[in-house]
């Protein structure tokens, strides 16, 4: 019963500190909140000393409630969870009372809903001209980049100075410095390449230098022993590579590859220098368009809806990665 | 003891002047020796002898730094032979085990067969389905490597070598890495397989194998075999002082 359980407190939790046991921590919040509801100054940017006080002994005193509880080895889990998230909560909402934002006008101007009419088909594109180079640029950085991290990890002299330098120079390179370059500098060499090509072109060299650098740190993972016993049944070095070790270098490799390609993905948004009409573009040309802001913190939802799954899909690999340890 | 061997005279590894450097370090110091089919031949020193570099020259796994190598009558210290070719027919079974982590136990045997003979997968399946059953892990096949114990392992390391149908067997400490408990099963499908007429070259320290298994036995010391001869001759009648002193050391 209710009463027994209250009764069973007093052994259960006699071994604690005065001010970490329920009895006070309750009677505390209680009198917090009544506090709070009787003293707190109106809405708007506090004036007087007195108001601005008030508010920050609130919420220093709520703040020392959550630390006495977060703090605490045996509180359940699921409090700690809930005092965190009600402390940002408080945080938030005084902040929306007190800073004297005038938030209607904050609405109109980045969250008009009215300025995205006519913007959606345009993010449609945009993010289809978006995953269009994303996916080309993906499999050639991935196709590139396993190569140079084959050849690298081979420790030839010679490669091993051509590839060293190819890695640094165009992992050291900013991708917008390389996008305009290849996409403005390079006609007057003769080289004349669309926007789509210029932008692929770039995100190519620079990921293929980061993920060859992954290749080569998962196929150098993959001890000796293993490449030798292949080699004692008689396999070539180009089985031994595609039949023992990539298959067992996978899964030291697809966690941060998988990072890059986020990043990856990302980065095409660089392309709207050279004008490729990706989200970005689209969604600056929105802005333009409607004289308002909104379409652009949309599109940045759009990036969001796009890369949290990917991101997501990494931390399971990430996970999975740990699991199978060999032997 | 010993193991009687029935030798047509011609010697399956013939073994001239062989040496080795590792950089500066003289490993192996003129190595002259042949081994003849059918024969079991172990190798016993004390460690940094060079027993395990021998025996990884002849298939190079490491590369001799002169000498000549004829397998089967083929020279196979020359770049310009396919070592693939030569290797596909010398299985080796390691001190810790290498099976492939990421294959399963029956995959680990057919791998090779598969892609090295170009065997067709369902075949090559049935014979090392065969093998797994000879070496005593028929029922681990569809298990992966790290499911099984050290002695299981080791075992199917010997049915992956053997799955490739193997002129020699050649085994680098294959039971140093094992729980006493375990040796005796690896022995055991050694010493089967001794019986049945395969030429195996052994480094090993398990005394009672060595006595009962191998037909030769060669003592290496600092680089040079100092005495060979069949068991009895070793352990009972050695010639060499530095022989009896490393039999003394170690029974």
């Amino acid at each position: 019963m209710l009463s027994t359980e209250i009764r069973q407190w007093g052994t259960r939790f006699g071994h604690l500190p005065w001010y970490r046991r329920y009895e006070f921590l309750f009677p505390a919040l209680v009198v917090l909140l009544v506090a709070v509801g009787f003293f707190m100054p109106p809405e708007g940017r506090p004036e007087q000393f007195f108001d601005g006080a008030t508010i920050l002994l609130a919420f220093v005193s709520f703040l020392a409630l959550v630390l006495i509880v977060i703090t605490d080895r045996e509180k359940p889990v699921l409090l700690k969870r809930a005092a965190s998230l009600s402390l940002i909560a408080l945080f938030f909402l005084l902040f929306y009372r007190y800073s004297g934002t005038q938030w209607d006008r904050v609405r109109h101007q980045f969250f008009n809903l009215q300025a995205l009419e006519g913007v959606w088909p345009m993010y449609l594109t945009g993010l289809r001209f978006t995953l269009q180079l994303s996916v080309v640029a993906a499999l050639a950085s991935i196709g590139l980049g396993l190569v140079l991290g084959i050849l690298r990890s081979l420790r030839n002299p010679v490669l091993e100075l051509f590839i060293g330098f190819y890695i640094d120079f165009f992992r050291a390179m900013p991708l917008i410095v390389s996008m305009v370059v290849v996409f403005y500098a390079l006609p007057f060499l003769g080289i004349n390449l669309s926007a789509f090509w210029s932008a692929a072109t770039s995100l190519i060299l620079m990921n293929s230098a980061f993920q060859a650098e992954i290749f080569r740190a998962g196929i150098e993972s993959i001890p000796k022993r293993q490449i030798e016993a292949a080699k004692a049944l008689g396999l070539g070095p180009m089985k031994t590579m595609r039949l023992v070790v990539l298959p067992q270098a996978t899964r030291i490799i697809l966690p941060p590859l998988s990072n890059n390609l986020v990043s990856l993905v990302k980065d095409t948004a660089v392309a709207y220098v050279i004008t490729y009409p990706e989200l970005l573009t689209q969604a600056r040309h929105a802005v333009i368009w409607k004289r308002n802001p909104t379409p652009l913190i949309f599109s940045m939802f759009i990036y969001l809806a796009t890369l949290l799954p990917l991101t997501r899909y990494t931390r399971f690999l990430e996970k999975r990665s740990k699991r199978w340890v060999k032997r | 003891m010993g193991k009687a061997v029935e030798t047509d005279k011609q010697p399956i590894i013939q073994v001239t002047d062989l040496h080795k450097y590792f950089s500066t370090l003289h490993v192996l110091k003129g190595i002259t020796t042949e081994v003849y089919r059918g024969e079991v031949v172990s190798i016993m020193g004390p460690s940094g002898s060079g027993k395990s570099t021998f025996l990884r020259c002849l298939n190079r796994l490491e590369e001799p730094t002169s000498g000549s190598i004829k397998i089967d009558g083929e020279e196979i210290v020359d770049h310009k032979v396919d070592i693939n070719m030569i290797r596909r027919d010398i299985g080796m079974v390691f001190q810790d085990y290498n099976l492939f982590p990421h294959l399963s136990v029956i995959q680990n045997v057919t791998l090779a067969p598969v892609h090295v003979r170009g065997t067709k997968y369902k075949d090559a399946e049935e014979i090392g389905m065969k093998l797994l059953e000879r070496v005593g892990v028929g029922e681990k096949a569809k298990e992966f490597p790290s499911n099984l114990s050290g002695g299981q392992q080791q075992r199917v390391a010997i049915a992956r070598s053997l799955a490739m149908h193997p002129k020699i067997m050649f085994f680098d400490e294959p039971t140093s890495a094992l729980d006493p408990e375990m040796i005796r099963e690896v022995l055991d499908v050694m010493r089967d397989l001794a019986e049945s007429g395969m030429t195996m070259v052994v480094v090993s320290h398990e005394l009672g194998f060595i006595r009962e298994a191998s037909s030769r036995i060669f003592v290496l010391e600092n680089g040079s075999i100092i005495e060979e001869g069949d068991p009895d001759a070793i352990f009972n009648n050695a010639q060499q002082e530095r022989t009896k002193k490393f039999l003394s050391m170690i029974i």
